[in-house]
C-alpha cells in the first residue's frame, strides 16, 4: 500500500488521467489552451478551434437572447439548457471581428443551465451557444437585431 | 489598482445562485484603435468553494463593460464562503471571498 506522501508525489497528472481526482481541481483556461481560437472569425472557424469539429445537433440547447437590443454594448445571453453530461459550452457570434465570446468549463459541481452574461456585438448578428458532451456537439442560435452598435466605434 | 469584485451569492436548496460585475472597461482591439489606446479585457473568471472550482470562464472582448455574470452551483450551504479569481489580458489578477446567504 503506498504511503500518502509517495502518493503525492505522483503528481495530480497521473492521478487525475487515472480518474481519481475530481476534475474541480483542474483549472481549465482556454485562452491558454487554445489561442488561435479567439482570433478565428467566422463562428464556424472558432468552433472548430475550440471543439475540434463544428458538426452539430440543434437541439439539447436553449439560448435566451433579445430579439431586439437597444444597446449593442449590453446584450444580456442566457444559456438556459445544455444537455446533462456537457462539460464546455461556448458562446459565439457573427456580427464583430473575431467571433469566440466566452468558453465555459462545467465542473462537476457546476450548475451549466442559468449561466448568464452580457456581451457586445457591433452590429445585427447570430448568437450561437454550442455544448460539448463527450465530443458531440449540440447547438442553438438565436438572431439579435442590433439598432445601436456596442463595440464603441 | 486591484480589478474589484462585487458579487452576492444566495443558497436555494442545495444550489448557491450567484451574480455579480467585474468592474473593468472590457476595452477590445477596435475600441484601442479607435481611441488610441491599449486593448484590455477580462479573459479568465473562476470561482472556487472548498478549493473546489465550481465556475469557469474563459473569455473575450466581447463581453460588455463592467460585465454582470450570473451562474449556479451545487453542494454549499448558507454561511460558506465562494471566492471569485479574475484575470485580464494584461496579467492582472484580482480575488476576493463573498459569504453565501
Amino acid at each position: 500500500m503506498m504511503n500518502r506522501r509517495n502518493f503525492v508525489r505522483l503528481g495530480l497528472g497521473a492521478v487525475a488521467a487515472a480518474g481519481l481526482v475530481p476534475s474541480s481541481l483542474f483549472a481549465v483556461d482556454f485562452r491558454k489552451e487554445k489561442p488561435d481560437a479567439w482570433k478565428a472569425k467566422t463562428p464556424a472557424d472558432a468552433i472548430k478551434a475550440i471543439f475540434g469539429t463544428d458538426k452539430m445537433d440543434k437541439s439539447g440547447v436553449s439560448l435566451k437572447a433579445p430579439e431586439i437590443a437597444e444597446n449593442g454594448a449590453v446584450i444580456p445571453i442566457t444559456i438556459k439548457e445544455v444537455p446533462a453530461g456537457a462539460k464546455t459550452v461556448a458562446i459565439f457570434q457573427d456580427a464583430n471581428p473575431e467571433s469566440a465570446v466566452a468558453v465555459f468549463t462545467i465542473h462537476p459541481r457546476s450548475v451549466a443551465n442559468g449561466i448568464s452574461v452580457r456581451i457586445k456585438m457591433k452590429k445585427t448578428g447570430k448568437v450561437t451557444v454550442v455544448a460539448d458532451v463527450d465530443g458531440k456537439l449540440f447547438y442553438d442560435e438565436k438572431q439579435v437585431k442590433v439598432t445601436k452598435g456596442g463595440c464603441g466605434g | 489598482m486591484a480589478i474589484k469584485l462585487r458579487f452576492k451569492a444566495k443558497a436555494d436548496g442545495d444550489v448557491v445562485k450567484v451574480k455579480g460585475l467585474v468592474k473593468h472597461p472590457m476595452i477590445s482591439y477596435d475600441m484601442a484603435k479607435a481611441k488610441g489606446g491599449e486593448a484590455n479585457f477580462l479573459t479568465y473568471m473562476k470561482a472556487e468553494h472548498n478549493g473546489e472550482i465550481v465556475f469557469e470562464a474563459s473569455t473575450s472582448q466581447f463581453l460588455s463593460k463592467n460585465p454582470v455574470v450570473k451562474f449556479a452551483f451545487k453542494g454549499a450551504k448558507s454561511g460558506d464562503s465562494v471566492k471569485i479569481s479574475v484575470e485580464d489580458l494584461k496579467g492582472e489578477k484580482s480575488s476576493k471571498e463573498f459569504k453565501i446567504k
